[in-house]
């Protein structure tokens, strides 16, 4: 089991034309700016690429690749190095807008693309489900938010309703 | 919250920022080491154990087996 051989495969992948553009989310993308987040899967946001002759794209061509190179599938799963690892459409634009702007970080001489803070800490307020307000909170904690940066995000999103309620539950002393 | 609570929530705190100035490597393999520890206390009758799946907008549509062709 060996997180930085997926990262490897992956930058493989796109180097090999399958994927174009790519980045981590989730806990592992978390786990860039924080302390590590544990998770049992990765998450992995692409632009899929198009199949030849089709206007529609398919993660087909990526099935193909890796279970060609010995990947198991289970289930929406692709098991890489020991990890299930999830390709995922950017489905909205707070997700397409992350996988624009997703930062590149080097890992042991490997660049690996992630989503930035802000991004992370967006998409776990529109998510909103407990793990993601808790880490949510880990954001806000290790101050490593751009505070202009992610209040754009919140604006441009129109999440500040639910920032707001997120505030009074979680960062406001009195109840 | 008594003097004594603030001063072990700023340990901790401080414990969490030194671990996530680590470098990015040593990280990922602490990723590796907390899946395999969850693993081994969260057994499954699946080979694959899986988190719940989000219900967000922006991870809806996930590769599905229809999608890769995979026989069911």
């Amino acid at each position: 089991m060996n997180i930085q051989e997926v990262i490897q495969t992956i930058t493989q992948m796109q180097a090999d034309g399958i994927i174009d553009t790519y980045a981590i989310g989730g806990a592992v993308g978390a786990t860039f700016h924080l302390e590590p987040v544990s998770t049992l899967d990765v998450d992995i946001f692409v632009s899929f690429r198009s199949e030849p002759d089709s206007l529609l794209v398919s993660p087909r061509s990526i099935y193909d690749y890796l279970t060609a190179r010995g990947c198991a599938a289970d289930g929406e799963y692709l098991i890489i190095a020991g990890w299930p690892v999830q390709f995922l459409p950017p489905t909205g634009p707070l997700a397409e807008e992350a996988l624009a702007k997703a930062v590149v970080h080097d890992v042991a001489g490997v660049p690996a693309r992630v989503f930035s803070a802000e991004h992370l800490a967006a998409i776990a307020l529109q998510t909103g489900r407990a793990k993601d307000k808790a880490r949510l909170l880990q954001f806000v904690e290790s101050g490593t938010l751009d505070a202009a940066t992610f209040q754009d995000i919140l604006t441009r999103h129109a999440l500040t309703g639910q920032w707001a309620q997120f505030q009074r539950q979680f960062l406001s002393d009195t109840p | 919250m008594t003097d004594d609570l603030q001063a072990i929530l700023e340990s901790k705190r401080r414990y969490r920022q030194r671990l996530a100035a680590r470098p990015l490597a040593e990280k990922l393999r602490m990723l590796d080491a907390l899946r395999e520890r969850a693993l081994l206390v969260r057994p499954t009758s699946s080979s694959l154990v899986r988190e719940e799946p989000p219900t967000c907008r922006g991870k809806a549509g996930g590769m599905n087996r229809a999608e890769r062709s995979e026989p069911a």
